[in-house]
């Protein structure tokens, strides 16, 4: 006859007195017969709180010594917001970097100066405020380690500045206006490009509408809404429209608080005639609701060419208006929202998005910037995604404005099979404008420094006591090669990079 | 019946095919020339055939070529270069009458001549030479009309003899289009880019083998100490002798090498067991390399930093990097710990080599 205890149990026998006797109050659980070790393991872990009953079973005789590691943060992490302030700031200004002796500001006629081509121009200081309200200045660019933030004048820049001085020239009313895509390698100089655009428009006294970031409406991250019953698939982003309005009133301040309401608005029964642009953008920040409606009543009182009849008091000449939008690649495809039948919202759905591609395309009548100005729209080239479209229709844009017809062999088309979002290709399809002034949508690639221009950027970083070397030519092509044919933000690492003297 | 074969003739018909002009050629030609020697002879008689001259002939033209001339033409020879030697009074011409002595050699060891001679032979002989009353030397007129050189003349030249110097180290060293740099410098290399403190420094503040991470902490550092007032230095606690304290915040790299070093101990203590005896630990003082001392102030920084309030790591890091340079930093304390203690067991300095000494005499 076999025993009932296996030898796994007759090793636990020493213990089993006190379990076999529990206490009458606690019963011990009943399994089944046939083995006795679970029950009689389970009252002996209850009864370890008592103290060290002697090695359990199966677990190793060895001493186990605790590792100390490393002491571990015992302080509480920052306060909410704190990093993200942090990760966002803008420094502008190093007290100790030097004061660049003769260092010249951007104003009228320094922006079309060709003699100062390649030499760093100052931001004047009462513009930074407007420039740091239309969020031009992004983290990613080295502003902090200068004494004071400027841009290098580049071939591409005095053209764009004898552009602006020309239409600023031209009699009201009949102002020409300049559409244009800036596409370019990664580190090109791109968002700085249009930074320098809002700063001549400053200093021209033009009306300057920016979306620093286009990414910011398609990631999830504002609320929407169907934009009305009627139109159920359109979307309104009305946080995002209001921060638009606040940034487009602070910067614009001084031009918007001497422009009057001059048009009928029946939408918006708060809003006066005789009452100031500015305060009509504060309607908008203030009630997020109106936003939108608030947004389009201020694009219709800007592109105003005349006043309703019976308002002709309030209605003085409209200034040029430049619009900038930096990474628009990101409003080409899907966006992270989604409709009532959880189907991805396109991001052409989004008014807010819509009304910008919109004014891509020739006005109907009249130009689609009557008082003139610029719209720069740049891609970005770090982190964007990457849409087959949208390089096939920037292709077509440039086709088309070098005259190449589309039912021609030479124009670019999609690969076929290759299933294009036809929504893109449509929204960058504008052809040649019917309206004398306006412009015609063009594609602009932005390529490296020359090497005079590399020399006087490098001269900069020298003069400014953070490179420690004799810029002469040869040097300086050096580093215009290994910059990549003077990609000017790989020019920059090169300049801050630190070097120990051999 | 005269011969059939010549080799002389045969020699001289195939002029072409005897041109070797190595040992190695000749005997390449001999090798091949072997299996077809009697094509060759064959080609030789049908020459001979077409020629006009007879064998005898040729055979004749041929020795007198080899040989030395006959007796009565070298006679011939010999009288055609006497005769013509011959000066015109009929006297065979000797090397001396041929070239001539000069007068003044005859006049000079023949001392009776020297009473004869005319006047202005005996003036020159009794005066030394060159101290006649005019000057004879001659002169550059140009160069003397031109003055001193100027500047831009001067440059001119040294450039030509620059130039001649670069053409001849470029026929020195061929295959460089510019001359080769003096030196590079020690961070052009790739792998040594970044100087040794900065390359240290980041690889200690490096977590979970994240280099990345850490070198873009390393570039946040360096920033905030290039924009940071500059430190005041606290006179109990100075850096390292170098750049004047308002300058540091241009050179990152040289402040972050001065603080480090600034901090870095001497020695560290060796806990030795088994000398003192009763399982007692005696502490013996080691000197420490460069680097090894960089580690240690290192690892005090940013063991420091961690007590710090600030959000980001990198600033906690770099506002300890200035404490340290003001002096304020914990960190002082720890190098002035370890160095008393360092000074205190300077006499266990022997300590274990004693030890070893007196086991070995034991057994």
């Amino acid at each position: 006859m076999t025993s009932a205890f296996c030898s796994g149990c007759l090793t636990q026998l020493r213990q089993t007195p006190r379990a076999i006797l529990p206490p009458p109050s606690t019963a011990v659980p009943r399994t089944a017969a046939f083995h006795t070790s679970a029950p009689l393991q389970k009252v002996v872990q209850k009864a370890k709180a008592s103290g060290y009953e002697g090695p359990r079973y199966r677990v190793g005789a060895n001493v186990k010594i605790k590792k100390k590691g490393r002491p571990q943060e015992k302080s509480r992490p920052p306060p909410p917001g704190e990093r993200k302030a942090l990760r966002k700031r803008i420094v502008l200004s190093n007290p100790n970097a030097l004061e660049v002796e003769g260092m010249q500001e951007l104003n009228g006629e320094t922006m079309v100066d060709s003699r100062l081509r390649g030499s760093v121009l100052a931001l004047p200081v009462p513009m930074i405020d407007q420039l740091r309200a239309v969020q031009a200045f992004k983290t990613s660019q080295g502003w902090s380690i200068f004494r004071r933030p400027g841009t290098v004048s580049r071939r591409e820049t005095l053209e764009m500045g004898r552009l602006f001085d020309q239409i600023s020239n031209e009699s009201a009313g009949d102002r020409s206006s300049l559409k244009r895509i800036i596409t370019g390698q990664r580190k090109a100089g791109k968002s700085v490009h249009l930074l320098q655009a809002m700063a001549m428009g400053f200093t021209k006294e033009w009306i300057v509408v920016s979306v620093p970031d286009a990414r910011d409406l398609v990631v999830g991250t504002t609320s929407y809404a169907p934009l009305s019953e009627a139109q159920p698939n359109l979307y309104v982003q009305n946080a995002a429209t209001a921060e638009l309005l606040s940034r487009t009133a602070t910067a614009n301040k001084k031009v918007l608080s001497n422009l009057l309401v001059s048009q009928e608005h029946a939408a918006l029964p708060t809003v006066k005639p005789g009452m100031t642009l500015e305060d009509l953008a504060k309607f908008g920040i203030q009630d997020q609701a109106n936003a939108w409606p608030v947004f389009q009543a201020l694009w219709a009182e800007l592109t105003a060419t005349s006043a309703t009849p019976g308002l002709e008091k309030h209605f003085t000449p409209r200034p040029p208006t430049l619009v900038t939008v930096d990474a628009v690649g990101y409003w080409m495809q899907n966006t992270a929202y989604h409709s009532i039948k959880h189907e991805p919202i396109h991001a052409h759905d989004f008014v807010f998005v819509r009304h910008f591609l919109d004014l891509l395309k020739p006005g109907k009548g009249k130009s689609a910037l009557p008082n003139g100005g610029a719209l720069l729209y740049a891609t970005s080239s770090s982190n964007n995604p990457s849409i087959y479209a949208f390089d096939v229709a920037l292709k077509q844009a440039a086709a088309r404005h070098a005259g190449v017809n589309p039912s021609s062999s030479e124009f670019p088309l999609p690969e076929p099979y290759s299933k294009p979002d036809t929504r893109v290709l449509e929204a960058l399809n504008s052809p040649k404008p019917t309206v004398s002034k306006e412009g015609m949508l063009n594609v602009q690639e932005l390529g490296g420094l020359t090497k005079e221009e590399a020399r006087g950027f490098l001269e900069y970083f020298a003069r400014s006591g953070l490179l420690r070397e004799t810029i002469s030519d040869e040097w300086a092509s050096e580093k215009w090669t290994l910059a990549g044919g003077g990609v000017v933000g790989e020019l920059e690492k090169l300049g801050r990079r630190l070097r120990v003297a051999a | 019946m005269p011969p059939r074969l010549n080799l002389f003739a045969a020699r001289s018909a195939v002029p072409v095919v005897r041109q070797p002009t190595s040992a190695s050629a000749a005997q390449r030609y001999a090798a091949l020339s072997r299996p077809c020697q009697r094509s060759s002879v064959q080609s030789v008689q049908r020459r001979w055939t077409s020629s006009d001259k007879s064998t005898k002939e040729l055979a004749e033209e041929q020795r007198k070529a080899e040989s030395m001339p006959h007796v009565s033409e070298e006679a011939a020879e010999i009288n055609n270069i006497m005769n013509k030697e011959k000066r015109c009074d009929g006297t065979p011409s000797s090397p001396e009458l041929e070239q001539g002595t000069p007068v003044s050699e005859i006049l000079s060891r023949d001392k009776e001549a020297q009473k004869h001679a005319p006047k202005v032979f005996q003036n020159q002989m009794k005066k030394p030479s060159g101290s006649r009353s005019f000057s004879t030397s001659a002169r550059n007129q140009l160069e003397e009309n031109k003055g001193p050189m100027s500047d831009a003349e001067n440059a001119a030249l040294i450039e030509t003899m620059i130039g001649q110097i670069t053409e001849e180290t470029q026929e020195l060293m061929p295959g460089l289009k510019y001359p080769a740099p003096a030196s590079i410098p020690k961070t052009e290399h790739l792998r040594r880019r970044y100087s040794p403190v900065i390359e240290q420094f980041t690889k200690n503040i490096m977590r979970d083998g994240k280099l990345a991470k850490a070198q873009k902490d390393m570039s946040i550092i360096l920033d905030i100490l290039r924009s940071a007032p500059p430190p005041k230095i606290n006179p109990k606690r100075p850096l390292l002798p170098g750049p004047a304290a308002p300058q540091l915040p241009l050179n990152p790299v040289a402040y972050l090498t001065l603080i480090v070093d600034s901090v870095a101990p001497l020695i560290k203590l060796l806990h030795a067991r088994g000398i003192a005896g009763g399982g007692q630990a005696t502490q013996i003082p080691l000197a420490l390399a460069e680097k090894q001392r960089r580690r240690a102030a290192i690892g005090w920084i940013i063991d420091s930093s961690a007590k710090r309030k600030d959000a980001k790591f990198a600033h906690r890091v770099a506002n300890e990097l200035i404490a340290v340079a003001e002096g304020r930093s914990g960190v002082w304390e720890k190098r002035d710990g370890v160095h008393k203690l360092g000074i205190a067991a300077r006499v266990n300095i022997g300590a274990q080599s004693q030890k070893k000494k007196a086991m070995s005499m034991a057994y």
